[in-house]
């Protein structure tokens, strides 16, 4: 017997590290129109901001089915695992109660735990990697589920975003209402907390905005695992990294990307850090 | 002017009641001593139109007869202690001018004077921060300004309301039931609207509404805004609990009677006792819980009439309940921002401001106009934003005019850019303090640069500056002179430190187009490499420019 851990593709986890920690990442699906893909699967990130700049409508995100996770946990049950299965918070998506309606269909009983992350993108990323590491160890999905609730309020996730226009278009904005102001042009840094949006501060350039998300990276020291994020501009990411490299080295500063189901509501040059501090 | 003529006189009476109407409500609701019944407005009016009815059909010909006619008018009709007290200065103001044809400055001095003596001996136990407060103080500033030598009645009318007002703001001061309310004294109020309302018409003629100007009087509690007027909770609550008992008056008349025995004599049985009148007839007003007791030995001297009997209980009951209705106000923090230009405006609601208020360099706005804007965003905690030096007084005095439940703090912004600033670091799902430290730190690393252009010819900060030319004002010093707005600009830009990480932003008036601030906009991008330029429509009078760097 061993234990899995299953997450949604809003986990922005790179696809290497979930290769090598055996994560099965379920895909949320993003429409243009018509046309459905699946997060991560049939449209990746480069390909993605490029059809969000063409299109005249915002893009939609869904997330995946009952089917989807059902199918998902039935494969990794039959194969003789319990499983540990981390999502984004439930005030932002769908997605947790889905996978909570999956394992009822499958029964109650089924060693299987769901864990509302209360974060969304790489800070969900972060748990799931710990989630993952904690299943090699623990006795059951119980204890897992246990290690990963206990480090959720050792994790944060800080973003900058070009323009709240896509999480105010995509209804996801939640307190950060009061950030709406567009004329000033200004570069909305948000927190996610408690599961929700927040507000935390609005510099005028992005510049000064990848200045103080370093610092406020830096408030949180000492850290047991930190990311670095963007959605179009690696540069902002690269030098969010090596102003940081003092915390952790740098190889074990995990570099990666908004993906569509989270780029739909980040928008275009966007970029952000997440953490988990040492307990 | 030579005097005050006895029609003129008596339209500054008439005017000095309008005054009164327009400021009865804010007067009673202010009303905390000696009992807070919520009437000194109403009986300092009903006491005046006792006033203005015996002026109609009276000889208007010499202003000794016409404060003789006013004088019997209040006497008869005054009402309550604030009224009683008044109608005896009213008395006096007609001695000092019995026989006169004109006021001129002796007169008024005169009548100033004893018009305070009779106030004053009207009262069984004289409290000083009360309208006895003002009245004196007025009276003593009129006397001190003829010893230096001014004679013009408008000018010392002048000097005792500006007197009157600093009197009144000082009388929180000198009462401890004022300080402990949290405002001025309500019937000192009333005497200041009563000589702003006439000095108001001896000036320009006005009969319309006047401004009490409360708003200049600097470094001290103003708690007064116009409508709305706030009394601490504790203060509502222990008035509650306190028995006032009744409020007693009548007209008392017979032969030989004495003034001073009946004042001491009454001034043994109750509390704010005021007794004035002659020989043949005497008014009293007294507090009392057992009124039988005041009407008793009224009987026992003479007639009695117009007889009044209230209850201060309940009338303090409505006057608590009125100062409790006050509307909702949800906990949390929003900000008001004072600006004029409609760029400006929209900018500062876009930006998430609570609530606005327009004023700005010639145009003030009151405290009564930024306590409406706080009272309107309904929130617990409000930051008002002046954006401008001269209305930052205004904005700290609005402090205490709050209402109910709310708190106005004012972070001191004194241009426009920097309630910008102070407003993008604003974030409302912090504390107050949180937000007004954030704020304040964000003001202190703007530098604002303001272009106007000469109206006539003068030396500014030392410079010889022409009629047309424009100056560029940095943090309010001149800092460039120049033939046009861009140039004057881009001089006062080359004394600031500029970096490729400093943020200038082109706020541009009324007076400019778009396509002109763009071009401003890219003269200035070149400056520094990599500077950031952000060039918004502010629409302001006056300024073509209000830049900001920071």
């Amino acid at each position: 017997m061993t234990i899995r851990v299953v997450t949604d593709s809003t986990s922005d986890l790179p696809a290497h590290l979930a290769g090598d920690l055996g994560i099965t990442v379920v895909p949320c699906n993003v429409m243009f129109g018509d046309d459905t893909y699946r997060d991560g699967v049939d449209l990746k990130p480069d390909e993605f901001f490029q059809k969000l700049g063409a299109s005249q409508r915002l893009p939609t995100t869904s997330q995946p089915s009952v089917a989807d996770f059902e199918g998902v946990y039935r494969q990794l049950l039959d194969e003789g695992h319990e499983i540990v299965s981390v999502h984004v918070s439930q005030k932002l998506s769908g997605t947790y109660n889905s996978a909570i309606q999956a394992k009822a269909e499958i029964g109650e009983s089924a060693p299987i735990t769901v864990v509302d992350s209360q974060m969304a993108s790489i800070g969900l990323g972060l748990l799931t990697l710990q989630a993952a590491r904690a299943a090699q160890t623990a006795l059951d999905h119980r204890e897992t589920a246990e290690k990963v609730q206990a480090a959720l309020p050792l994790t944060g996730c800080i973003v900058a975003l070009d323009t709240l226009e896509y999480l105010q278009k995509g209804g996801r904005i939640g307190k950060a209402q009061a950030f709406a102001g567009s004329l000033l042009k200004v570069k909305p840094i948000l927190k996610l907390e408690d599961g929700e949006v927040h507000p935390l501060e609005r510099p005028r350039s992005l510049d000064r905005a990848t200045r103080r998300l370093a610092e406020l990276a830096r408030e949180q020291a000492p850290l047991r695992q930190l990311a670095v994020i963007h959605s179009t501009e690696s540069e902002r990411s690269t030098e969010l990294k090596r102003s940081l490299s003092d915390l952790l080295s740098e190889d074990q500063i995990i570099e990666t990307r908004f993906g569509p189901a989270l780029g739909v509501y980040v928008g275009p040059r966007a970029f952000g850090v997440a953490f988990t501090r040492e307990g | 002017m030579a005097g005050i003529t006895g029609n003129e006189f008596r339209e500054a009476l008439l005017a000095a009641t309008r005054c009164m109407e327009q400021y009865r409500e804010v007067i009673n609701s202010l009303n905390v001593f000696p009992v807070p019944d919520g009437d000194t407005g109403t009986n300092m009016l009903l006491t005046m139109r006792s006033g203005v009815e015996h002026l109609e059909g009276a000889d208007s010909g010499d202003v000794g007869a016409v404060a003789g006619s006013w004088s019997n008018g209040t006497f008869r009709g005054a009402r309550g202690n604030s009224g009683v007290i008044l109608s005896q200065y009213f008395k006096g103001l007609a001695l000092g001018l019995e026989g006169a044809a004109a006021c001129d400055g002796q007169a008024l001095g005169s009548a100033f004077s004893r018009a305070s003596q009779t106030a004053y001996s009207a009262v069984g136990d004289p409290k000083e921060g009360t309208m006895l407060t003002v009245i004196r103080r007025a009276g003593e500033e009129v006397q001190r300004m003829l010893g230096e030598g001014v004679s013009d009645p408008l000018a010392l009318w002048d000097a005792a309301l500006e007197e009157a007002r600093v009197a009144l703001s000082l009388t929180p001061t000198q009462l401890p039931a004022l300080r402990e309310a949290g405002v001025v004294d309500s019937g000192g109020l009333g005497i200041v609207a009563i000589l702003a309302g006439a000095l108001d018409y001896l000036k320009t003629g006005n009969t319309g509404p006047v401004e009490l100007e409360l708003g200049e009087i600097s470094g001290i509690e103003v708690a007064l805004t116009g409508v709305e007027t706030s009394i601490s909770g504790d203060f509502l609550h222990s008035s509650e609990e306190a028995e006032w008992g009744y409020c007693t008056q009548f007209l008392l008349e017979g032969e030989g009677l004495s003034l001073e025995q009946i004042r001491e004599d009454i001034n043994g049985l109750a509390d704010s006792v005021v007794v004035i009148g002659d020989a043949e007839m005497i008014r009293v007003h007294a507090h009392l819980m057992d009124p039988g007791a005041a009407l008793t030995y009224g009987v026992s001297m003479g007639q009695l009439s117009q007889i009044s009997i209230e209850n201060m209980s309940i009338q303090n009951r409505g006057w608590v309940a009125g100062h409790r209705d006050r509307p909702a106000v949800e906990q949390g923090t929003g900000v008001v921002a004072v600006a004029s230009g409609d760029g400006f405006a929209e900018l500062f609601r876009d930006a998430g401001c609570a609530g606005l208020v327009s004023g700005g360099q010639t145009m003030n706005p009151s405290i009564q106009q930024l306590v409406e804007a706080a009272a309107g965003a309904g929130l617990s905690d409000v930051i008002v934003l002046p954006n401008n030096k001269n209305i930052v007084l205004t904005a700290e005095q609005a402090k205490q005019a709050a209402p109910e439940g709310q708190a106005i703090h004012v972070v001191p912004t004194t241009t426009v850019p920097q309630g910008v600033a102070a407003t993008l670091a604003f974030n409302p799902v912090r504390s107050v303090e949180d937000n007004l430290a954030a704020m304040k730190e964000a003001v202190e690393v703007v530098v604002t640069l303001e272009v106007t252009h000469a109206v006539r010819d003068a030396t500014v900060d030392g410079v010889a500056v022409t009629e047309g030319q424009f100056m560029a004002l940095s943090d309010g010093g001149l800092a460039a002179v120049g033939g046009s707005a861009e140039d004057a600009l881009l001089d006062a830009l080359k004394g600031v430190d500029l970096d490729e990480d400093s943020i200038v932003t082109v706020y541009w008036g009324e007076a400019l187009t778009g396509g002109d601030a763009e071009e401003t906009g890219r003269r200035l991008e070149e400056l520094v490499p990599g500077l950031q330029v952000d060039v918004i429509e502010g629409g302001q009078p006056h300024y073509p420019y209000l830049v900001s760097v920071e």
